[in-house]
């Protein structure tokens, strides 16, 4: 009997020596573990100018700025309600969805010797370090996107994130520079591997950045203002260089603001806005909004007030909404708006006109507004004086950047265009976003006290 | 691998040198059979006063020697004990066992289909017979078991025919993980996934597949000390089906018919009809008609119905639900064949399940085929082959808050509207309000079809080459594939240009146990040994493709979308174990048990995949040292005691890397609110590409484990009239994995996998069985089963407190599935605050519901007169709180029953800003649309009272039709459902589960098909 028993442990030894091997099947057969550059290129661009520049953030900030509103009880992002948990998907499409992969596309592509795509790579990442930090603040830089190397990344001063984006900047335009022959095709939506529109970009997102320390502290104006004026001299030069995302507008391809407001998040257009474009008598009202259905009226929603038939509300024009119109994230109007602002700052108000005509010319022209109704607008405004001109240059911007986050941060620098607490307001204005609970939770940091009123470090 | 080969080798050995044969040279062979001539397996055969004994073998043959006059004792699990002389010199002998119909002999089957007397058992089970499952007319064998088993929560998901249903034993285990219980098919484990909804709403639990009618019973195993065996899946409990068999005994075929009609009625909820479609207008005070037509809105808040003339006539009063709602029809079918002839046997089973459900076109199909074959291959080998196959088709639609769900608008419409016709003359929808389907057209646009076709082939062979040993092989597969497709026409408000889903699942899973088992008689010990080994493997495909853009209508398939995106993913995992388990039984009176088992799992850290565990147990049966005089009154009485720690490794495969994945669907932030919609899928505009996972891998992820201390205690009285189970468990999870904990995103991931989490369930069990009446025409038999589980989360990870899981959130200290919603703000003394609108509001979210309920228990009385049976079974839950989502989106619109009292008010409160009370008027409208926004208000008890079946037959006998071949007929009519008490809440069936029966989809009651209730009728023949 001791035979059977001996067999069977035998057969057991054996058989679990090779258990090891019968078991080692855990390689993921779904997901590839490396990928080269194109691959991540292309929906990188997509995340980054849909994900975070159109999204959840940048939708709360629009409501912020009353340009769109949400139709539902109070209290709600439009009424400044948020709670830290209402930042945990943005900080995740900001830091794990857009940046950690236009890091790893950067490292790659150093690695294959391509610095085209590593300066693509470069630019992205100045345009969410720069979302980023205008929007919260301090957030983690030098120690981010460390993986199960660093679980609790510091958080750096926003003041070493502007040097760190002008910095990327920099670096990007050297490695475009090398003038090497690989550039990207298709998988670059953007600008399809024109790496000269790229530069541009590179440029005139210096200056944005130069701008927008023109309050910081230990930051002189004129200063600023200069280095912008300098490096808009190589900036966007017609509306062909705008960073805007083409959507083709099929099933499944629409843009997303198409996407945003279909019916099932009960987005529409916020009073703030419409009732602007309606005081100055701004021909691009029909060429910007779209009348409600249920009325055919150009209606905002008074943000704080009781729900509505969503119906009753306007939403944006097929220019901005259509399923195939483009999302734009820089336009070629911010480059003329800057530099107009900038002149203002070193020139004066004579000075800064011609260029302020000229980005409202235009946008207009870009609308596809009529000459005479241009005019018309444009004598109506009358000419800059010494008292309005940064006031009407900051309003024409802000409709000229319609649906850009870049508003937020001019309204927060210069105050303009004005904005009133709106109706059931939990606070005044908010000036910031709160910081994601995840953070607080898994990666406590002194700043994560911050309330939506206080300010950033260049908003003083 | 680094396990100790030498411990199986040891034990081997050791068990050896205590089993040696007794050997005589005076032979007696003899035969066991039991009253029905059938061989008994297993007997032990003493002779008394010399300590010789055997075993008898698989034909029921045995041989002992013997010297001068003997008397034999044979005993067998199941039968009454007999003792026989033998003469000097006689060398044959036949006995005949009778079954015994003591309950305390009451033999069950115990992990890996070892069968042991329920008396000797070291932990707690239950068993639930064929019929009572059959009894139940519930087509899903999980919902069959509702109420009859104590530590057992059934969850229903929606009245759609097929839908799924949770099973979960002794509380949730694992944050992100199955809770569910493992389904173990005659020893071999079968999957219970949910699938077959390609849209929102629950699917199928694929336990689904196997036909009630061909189960022998069920036996439930609890806690970690019965399961053990069954390794890391184990853990959380075990429902072990037996099928039925074919009788051994030589005699004809016995054929059996039986017919199932029955009628389904929906649990609806009250809705008012006084009001018509229309708003509040603030300009005239009053409230306005919209005729849904040219002007629309989603709320009916208008006016009185009774005084409303459209046109100059009487308005119209519709019942959208009513109207829509149909009587369900549910037809089965089986019919059966068994029979033998001594040395094999068969059972052959059929049946076809017809259900038509309440909401149109929706329906379930079931062909299900079972073949049972048993024979001797040689004199002590037995061989079982057995095939269950199965075809179903299910046809379903969306349900919950979506706006492709037909309910939503069903449930909401104004009784002032005409859902009919759903096309405006443009062809366009036609819908009281924007941004939703009209219902109707929903059912001739929107479907979503699941067929699956499965296989489940088991072979065991029962070699027992000595009295005291048998070696089983067994090996098992359970194969199916799935076929799914969901069609959304063009014009559709969610999706207007359409859209086809085509998924292929294949899914298979291979399992194989050698076991060798070994029992003896040893003085006043009886010895039993096991070893064994398991290997299990499983692979899944899918095979998604989405196609966008539909172009032609009434044309399904998926060629004609103008943008496809495909994808195809294939899990394969694989698990070894070697496991013993030994057991020792001194004078039927003391028994220890104890377990081990040595895992080895694909889906852990190399270093770290194999993993030991095990359990002791004991039991003390008092009863036997107790005097005559007690125990004529007691007359069993027992104490038991168990510690198990259990591994298991409750993840999926590929979580230790970091790879790139194919961005689709938007789904790459899944779980994390407040992102506007990314509806984006690779390719994109002729463009590949991928992004990085947001899960960090972990390479050094191990095994969880899952501690548990148990003790019991079982007694009966007045000679098993009365019987008496109570067991209380202690059980916790350690190291818990939890699958995409968060992380803080500036690392560039949003979570990682880890061995965190940590867990307790603490419980009472108490099964009361009782047979008050027994007389020749009558008998009442009554059982009893109450639980109570308190479930704590004591540690997530690393500082977290709070994570969320769907509709629900775990936190810690509190219990596994509390609702986190807004609150209504209020004074320290909890008065509501009340705004300046005159308004109550929420500024912030908290603790508003916890799911599980206090307790649990289920009543059922079976009183026999003759040939007539009335059985009745009473099913409660005290507690579990329900988000009412059907009125949270009714507040705001008007619908629920409740909102018809909405003339002007002063909501009783402190008013904010001033600390008075409130006095500020405002109309019924803004405070209901108020209450709609604040999810506390609609946060619900949902307690109930069900009388879940009753059931009223009649047993004709031969009467019927005597002297023809008709052996017997039986009639029996059952309800379902037919009575809910639920005193606080307002929607139908207050056992619900919206989405589905995953962890994560629980304590949600929204736009889901309504369960029913339904009365059946069967008949049933024997030939």
């Amino acid at each position: 009997m001791n035979k059977v028993l001996y067999i069977i442990a035998i057969a057991g030894c054996l058989l679990a020596g090779g258990c090891k091997k019968f078991i080692d099947v855990n390689q993921d057969p779904n997901r590839p573990s490396s990928v080269q550059e194109a691959l991540i290129l292309a929906p990188a661009e997509l995340v980054v100018t849909q994900s975070m520049y159109a999204g959840n953030a940048a939708v709360i900030v629009q409501e912020y700025l009353q340009t769109i509103a949400l139709n539902q009880p109070v209290p709600n992002a439009g009424t400044y309600y948020m709670v830290p948990s209402d930042m945990d998907g943005d900080w995740t499409i900001l830091y794990a969805t857009c940046l950690n992969n236009v890091v790893r596309l950067d490292s790659v592509a150093q690695q294959n010797n391509h610095p085209n795509y590593a300066a693509i790579a470069k630019i992205l990442q100045a345009l969410c370090w720069g979302q980023g930090t205008d929007l919260w603040g301090d957030i983690p830089f030098s120690g981010a996107l460390a993986g199960a190397d660093n679980f609790t990344p510091e958080y750096d001063k926003q003041e070493d994130i502007y040097k760190g984006m002008q910095q990327l900047l920099d670096d990007a335009i050297a490695a475009i520079d090398q003038q090497s022959t690989v550039v990207p095709g298709d998988d670059d939506y953007l600008y399809k591997g024109d790496m000269t529109k790229w530069k541009k970009l590179a440029y005139t997102l210096k200056a944005r950045y130069y701008m927008h320390l023109t309050n910081a502290p230990g930051y002189d104006a004129a200063t600023q203002a200069g280095l912008a004026l300098a490096a808009l001299d190589k900036g966007m030069e017609a509306d062909d260089d705008d960073l805007k995302f083409p959507y083709q507008g099929i099933a499944g391809q629409e843009n997303i603001w198409y996407q945003t407001f279909l019916p099932g998040s009960t987005l529409i257009l916020a009073s703030g806005f419409i009732d602007s474009l309606k005081a100055r008598n701004d021909p691009r009202l029909t060429y910007m909004v779209k009348p409600a259905e249920e009325t055919g009226l150009y209606t905002g929603r008074q943000i704080g007030s009781a729900p509505g038939s969503l119906e009753a509300y306007s939403r944006p024009s097929d220019f901005y909404q259509g399923a195939g119109a483009y999302n734009y994230v820089v336009n070629y109007e911010e480059a003329l708006f800057l530099k107009a602002e900038a002149t203002l700052i070193k020139s004066g108000y004579a000075a800064a006109e011609p260029i302020y005509r000229q980005a409202i010319q235009a946008h207009m022209t870009k609308l596809n507004v009529s000459g005479s109704a241009v005019s018309a607008y444009m004598a109506a405004r009358g000419t800059l004086t010494a008292a309005n001109a940064l006031q009407r240059i900051m309003e024409e911007k802000a409709t000229a950047d319609f649906l850009s986050v870049e508003n937020f941060n001019d309204w927060r620098r210069t105050g303009f265009p004005v904005l009133k607490k709106v109706l059931n307001g939990l606070s005044e204005v908010p000036r910031r976003l709160l910081y994601p609970q995840v953070e607080v939770i898994s990666n406590p940091q002194p700043q994560q006290s911050a309330r939506l009123t206080d300010r950033v470090w260049w908003d003083q | 691998m680094n396990p100790k080969p030498y411990l199986l080798l040891i034990v081997a050995m050791l068990c050896c040198a205590v089993m040696r044969v007794y050997a005589q040279p005076v032979p007696l062979k003899g035969r066991v059979t039991d009253q029905n001539g059938s061989p008994v397996p297993g007997a032990t055969v003493k002779i008394l006063h010399t300590g010789k004994g055997t075993t008898v073998a698989a034909n029921g043959d045995f041989e002992i020697s013997h010297e001068g006059n003997a008397v034999l004792e044979i005993t067998a699990i199941g039968y009454d004990p007999v003792q026989v002389n033998v003469a000097a010199g006689q060398t044959t002998v036949a006995i005949t066992l009778r079954e015994s119909k003591k309950e305390l002999n009451e033999v069950v089957v115990t992990a890996l289909g070892v069968k042991r007397e329920k008396r000797a058992l070291t932990y707690s089970t239950q068993e639930v017979k064929g019929a009572a499952l059959v009894e139940a007319k519930e087509p899903n064998i999980v919902n069959a078991l509702s109420g009859k088993v104590a530590g057992v929560q059934i969850t229903s998901s929606s009245g759609t025919p097929g839908s799924s249903s949770r099973i979960v034993i002794r509380g949730a285990t694992s944050f992100y993980g199955e809770n569910q219980a493992l389904i173990i098919v005659d020893g071999v484990p079968v999957n219970n996934d949910e699938t077959g909804n390609l849209n929102s709403g629950p699917g199928t639990n694929r336990l689904a597949d196997i036909d009630p009618a061909i189960i022998e019973n069920i036996s439930v195993l609890k806690g970690a000390a019965a399961t053990a065996l069954y390794g890391s899946a184990g853990a959380r409990g075990v429902i072990m089906i037996t099928t039925k068999s074919g009788s051994a005994a030589a005699k004809k075929p016995a054929v059996t018919f039986s017919q199932d009609v029955s009628f389904e009625t929906p649990w609806l909820p009250e809705t008012q009809d006084k009001y018509a479609q229309g708003e509040y207008n603030y300009d005239t005070k009053q409230y306005e008609y919209f005729d849904g037509d040219i002007k629309k809105t989603s709320s009916s808040f208008g006016p009185l119905m009774d005084t409303l003339m459209i046109n100059g006539q009487k308005a119209k009063k519709y019942n959208p639900a009513k109207d829509f709602f149909k009587t369900g029809v549910t037809s089965n079918s089986t019919v059966s064949v068994n029979g033998g002839n001594g040395l094999s046997d068969y059972f052959l089973s059929y049946s076809y399940l017809k259900q038509t459900g309440t909401t149109p076109k929706t329906d379930y199909d079931r062909h299900a085929l079972f073949a049972k074959y048993n024979t001797k291959i040689l004199k002590n080998l037995n061989s079982t082959f057995q095939l269950n196959y199965s075809s179903s088709l299910n046809d379903r639609l969306p349900e919950g808050y979506i706006l492709e769900a037909p309910i939503w608008t069903v449930l909401t419409a104004p009784v002032s509207w005409n859902p009919l016709p759903y096309l405006n003359p443009d062809g366009t929808q036609r819908v009281f309000r924007y941004s939703r389907n009209n219902p109707y057209w929903v059912l001739d646009n929107i479907y979503n079809k699941a067929r699956v076709n499965r296989f489940i082939p088991v072979v065991t062979l029962n070699y027992s080459p000595l009295g005291w040993l048998t070696i089983t092989e067994r090996m098992g597969a359970d194969i199916y594939s799935e076929q799914d497709k969901y069609r959304e026409s063009r014009g559709s408000a969610a999706n207007p240009t359409g859209r086809i889903i085509e998924q292929n699942i294949n899914f298979r899973q291979f399992n194989h146990d050698f076991i060798v088992n070994a029992t003896k008689d040893v003085g006043n010990f009886n010895l039993n040994l096991l070893l064994g080994n398991n290997v299990l493997s499983t692979y899944t495909q899918t095979e998604y493709a989405k196609g966008t853009g539909l172009s032609i209508d009434g044309f399904d398939n998926i060629g004609q979308a103008s943008s496809i995106s495909y994808n195809e993913t294939h899990y394969q995992n694989r698990k070894v174990g070697f496991y013993a388990q030994a057991n020792v039984d001194y004078k039927r009176t003391f028994i220890l048990s104890l377990t081990g088992r040595y895992d080895g799992s694909s889906v852990l850290s190399q270093e770290k995949s194999f993993y030991p565990y095990g359990s002791v147990a004991g039991s003390f049966v008092f009863s036997e040292l107790l005097s005559p005089a007690v125990t004529d009154v007691m007359n069993f009485g027992k104490i038991r005691l168990s510690y198990a720690t259990v591994g298991n490794d409750n993840v999926r495969p590929y979580q230790l890397n970091t790879p790139y994945q194919l961005p689709q669907g938007g789904g790459d932030v899944p779980g994390v609110a407040g992102i506007i919609f990314t509806n984006y899928s690779f390719p994109f505009q002729g463009q590949t590409g991928y992004l990085l996972s947001q899960t960090l891998g972990n390479p050094s992820l191990k095994n969880e484990r899952l501690n548990e201390f148990e003790i019991g205690l079982e007694t009966n009285f007045f000679h098993n009239r009365l019987g008496l189970e109570a067991s209380y468990f202690a059980r916790k999870t350690n190291d818990g994995i939890i699958p995409g904990v968060p992380i803080a995103p500036s690392t560039g991931y949003s979570g990682t996998t880890v061995n965190a989490a940590r867990m307790q369930n603490r419980g009472i069990e108490i099964l009361l069985n009782a047979r008050p009446v027994q007389s020749k025409d009558f008998s009442w038999d009554l059982t009893f089963n109450f639980s109570r589980i308190r479930n704590k989360v004591l540690y997530i990870y690393n500082g977290q407190s709070q994570i969320g899981n769907g509709f629900t959130s775990i936190i810690v200290g509190q219990p596994y599935g509390v609702i986190v919603g807004s609150l209504f703000k209020r004074t320290a003394g909890g008065q509501l605050l009340i705004d300046d609108a005159g308004l109550p509001f929420s500024d912030s979210t908290g603790v508003i519901g916890d799911i599980n309920p206090d307790w649990i228990a289920g009543i059922s009385n079976t009183f026999r007169y003759k040939h007539f049976s009335l059985s009745f079974l009473f099913d409660m839950k005290k507690g579990g709180d329900i988000q009412n989502n059907v009125d949270g989106y009714g507040y705001f619109y008007g619908t629920p029953k409740v909102t018809e009292d909405r003339a002007d008010r002063v909501v009783p409160g402190i008013n904010v800003s001033d600390n008075k009370p409130n006095t500020t008027v405002v109309n019924g409208q803004d405070y209901w649309r108020r209450l709609s926004g604040v999810t506390e208000s609609v946060i619900q008890d949902g307690t109930y009272v069900k009388l879940r079946t009753i059931s009223l037959g009649y047993d004709f006998g031969r009467s019927l039709f005597p002297n023809t071949f008709v052996k017997s007929a039986s009639l029996i009519v059952t309800g379902r459902n037919l009575w809910i008490y639920s005193p606080h809440f307002t929607g139908g069936d207050p056992e619900v589960s919206s989405f589905g029966a995953s962890s994560g989809s629980q304590g949600i009651y929204s736009f889901s098909t309504p369960t029913s209730r339904s009365v059946n009728f069967t008949l049933k023949v024997s030939f």
